[in-house]
């Protein structure tokens, strides 16, 4: 044995650690040991402050209205894209030419840069010049004020999450239905199973694998809004749009105190730390595996 | 192995013409052709400058730059397009912070404070002393200079500089029979609103921008902060007049005051559009205002924002400074690039490309610009409207007061229930312990 086989595996799975290490723990790490300072990024000294910045931050009313914002942000994205796309799989899920079509359609917009999206969606929803508004009129509704009053500011840019994600959840449910043995159909079928029975009986528990990971993997997407917020709205009006995210980059980039943003980003980190851990818990117990 | 062989040839020819392409592709901006012209001659002295705003703005950067390059054959400046001010300020705090800030960059005023209170910008008092002469502080339009200074010590000089003025439609206060010569007081703003609003116009669309509302404050007699800057000053009278008086207008639907991202956008939309008579805008908008009031068919003029107990505006846009971290060769590069897109004739020339004030007495009072004011006195406004100007606040928390300012305008505004005098106590108890720290 020579030194070199007893170096070789490490030697194989450097590159990878190092990136993980450099671009992944070595941040963490900072970003938390930064929670206990004020400090502006550039000046030579850090001054201690300890949990300071914490005890700001939770006692901060903008702030709770921050984490509001985006619970209500993800509660609102996630049942509303999973809900519609599982509809929507239940009714692609056949495989015609024209089925094709339409899941083709509904999944674009995934692979299209948030950015764009951002662009026209502000477009479309501007109050005085956009399309719905245009439309909304048409039918001799009063126009609506989309991302320009707090009361609905929050719901449209739901809408613009929704119309993003949808996509690509009804891709996921439309495997997971695929992969359901037929032969467990055909068993209802024989036991003369009403449609409404077999779903709730037969394809809910054999889709609860995918409708988790959804789930669990928009919740966590949510909970990291920032593009929209920083082209649509940044922040606004009134707060009513500020989220975590976009909150963490207004302190440290544009206040520049960058303890107290990285304090924010430690909140952040504790909130989708337990939602990975919820997901790993359910997948190994609760959800339906074969 | 033939194919091996044909795919690595291919792949060669391929990388061949993609970097030739990129060569030639590289040299039609100037940023690139200052690249290669450094590698040429190595014994330059090669700074990087950072700007902000694209456009008109950016055409006239770009071009006193480039000028600046073919005027010696000591330094050469290679400039870099960042965004917008906030944009820009972001990313020379990073930069900084990572070793590698640029030379020279826009800052915008207001920031001034926070960028020299934690050492990012070399103090200019020694170089501008050095070089008196030539540099001629006195020259520049004192009102300009309020914000060059932290703590008594230089750290920028005045470039593209602006106030807030007031955009007119002469064509439209015509046709509703209004004299085109006002509004000159907050009142008339009202009374001409009401006219317009009968002919199913508004007077004004008007984003809540804390620049605007500094313009209110200082119209009302009044300031942002308290004299040692450590307390809000805004949730005095003069202060809360402005938010009463835009409150009311708005509700009565005689201005239009859209919130959001969108707003500022809106407002030049409407104004464009005919679809209001007025805004208020950055003197820097007159070139290109010009053109769209040309395109659309009617007649502009500017004026004063109009006056409560008196005129009054804050000046904005943004001043050259060099940052601290540069070699001694690269500060000497530095200094003489400020100096030379500071000079009389740069100030001029940008002053006619873009509409940004004129910094220089000099200047001013050039036979040049004597005569473009006598042909275009939509560019004199804003220098005659110095004569009320104010510096902004530069304290460090400021940044983040302008974001609770805008909070609690709007909130008082769109929601009936808040009175402004409310919404701005609020405001300044959350300002005044960012303050007073």
């Amino acid at each position: 044995m020579t030194v070199w086989h007893k170096l070789r595996p490490y030697s194989m799975v450097a590159p990878a650690i190092i990136v993980f290490s450099v671009f992944f723990i070595y941040p963490i790490f900072y970003m938390i040991y930064l929670s206990m300072f004020d400090w502006n990024f550039v000046s030579p000294t850090k001054d201690f402050v300890g949990i300071q910045n914490f005890v700001d931050l939770l006692t901060e009313p903008e702030f709770r209205q921050v984490l509001t914002n985006t619970t209500m942000y993800t509660i609102l994205t996630v049942t509303l894209s999973t809900g519609l796309s599982l509809l929507l799989a239940l009714w692609l899920n056949r495989g015609s030419f024209f089925y094709g079509i339409v899941q083709g359609a509904i999944f674009s917009p995934h692979i299209i840069s948030l950015v764009s999206i951002s662009l026209l969606w502000s477009w479309l929803m501007d109050p005085e010049y956009g399309l719905l508004n245009w439309v909304i009129g048409l039918f001799g509704f009063e126009k609506l004020q989309w991302l320009s009053h707090p009361d609905t500011s929050l719901i449209s840019l739901v809408i613009v999450a929704v119309w993003k994600g949808v996509g690509y959840n009804t891709l996921v449910f439309i495997a997971g239905l695929q992969s359901i043995p037929a032969d467990i159909y055909e068993a209802a079928s024989l036991d003369r199973s009403r449609p409404w029975t077999t779903f709730i009986k037969l394809t809910m528990p054999m889709l609860s694998p995918t409708i988790f990971f959804l789930v669990i993997i928009n919740m966590i997407g949510s909970f990291q809004v920032f593009e929209t917020i920083a082209i649509m709205t940044q922040g606004g009006p009134v707060n009513s749009t500020n989220t975590l995210v976009y909150y963490i980059y207004e302190y440290g980039f544009r206040f520049f105190k960058i303890g107290y943003a990285s304090a924010a980003g430690v909140i952040l980190l504790f909130i989708v730390g337990i939602l990975t851990i919820i997901y790993f818990k359910l997948l190994s117990n609760r959800v339906h595996y074969r | 192995m033939l194919k091996k062989k044909l795919t690595a040839f291919t792949l060669a020819a391929l990388m061949m013409t993609t970097l030739a392409g990129c060569g030639s592709g590289g040299s039609a901006d100037s940023a690139g052709e200052g690249k290669a012209e450094a590698a040429a001659s190595s014994k330059k002295i090669v700074i990087k400058y950072w700007y902000a705003y694209g456009d008109k703005i950016e055409e006239a950067k770009q071009h006193m730059v480039k000028t600046f390059n073919e005027s010696q054959d000591k330094y050469q400046v290679v400039a870099e397009h960042q965004g917008n001010y906030g944009d820009l300020h972001a990313k020379v705090q990073a930069a900084f912070a990572a070793g590698n800030a640029p030379a020279v960059t826009d800052l915008e005023i207001a920031s001034t404070g926070v960028f020299a209170h934690s050492g990012m910008l070399e103090e200019l008092t020694p170089y501008a002393e050095k070089d008196k002469e030539q540099l001629k502080l006195d020259d520049f339009i004192p009102g300009l200079m309020g914000n060059a200074y932290v703590d008594d010590k230089l750290y920028g000089l005045p470039f593209m500089r602006s106030t807030p003025i007031m955009y007119k439609n002469v064509t439209m206060l015509k046709n509703a029979g209004l004299d085109p010569a006002g509004p000159k007081t907050w009142d008339e703003l009202e009374e001409y609103s009401r006219v317009l609003k009968e002919k199913g116009k508004v007077g004004m669309t008007l984003p809540v921008d804390i620049w605007y509302y500094e313009a209110l404050v200082a119209q009302s007699g009044g300031q942002m902060l308290s004299d040692d800057g450590k307390k809000a000053a805004f949730n005095e009278p003069a202060g809360v007049a402005p938010v009463e008086y835009w409150k009311k207008l708005s509700t009565e639907g005689l201005i239009k005051m859209p919130v959001g991202d969108e707003a500022g956008a809106t407002a030049g939309k409407d104004w464009a559009n005919q679809i209001s008579a007025f805004k208020f805008g950055s003197t820097a908008g007159v070139a290109g205002s010009l053109e769209i009031a040309n395109g659309n068919g009617f007649e502009l003029q500017t004026a004063f924002m109009p006056a409560n107990k008196d005129y009054g505006v804050p000046t904005g846009g943004c001043q050259l400074v060099m940052t601290s971290k540069s070699t001694p060769e690269e500060k000497k590069a530095a200094w003489e690039f400020i100096k030379w897109m500071t000079s009389k004739e740069n100030t001029i020339y940008q002053h006619k490309h873009v509409g940004y004030l004129p910094t220089r007495t000099s200047a001013v009072e050039s036979d040049e610009l004597k005569e473009h004011f006598a042909q275009n006195p939509q560019f004199k406004v804003a220098v005659d409207q110095l004569e009320y100007a104010r510096p902004r606040p530069m304290e460090n928390a400021y940044p983040e007061v302008e974001n609770i300012l805008t909070d609690a305008i709007q909130k008082a505004i769109i929601d009936p229930k808040t009175t402004p005098q409310d919404a701005l106590n609020q405001a300044a108890e959350k300002a005044n312990k960012l303050l007073g720290k």
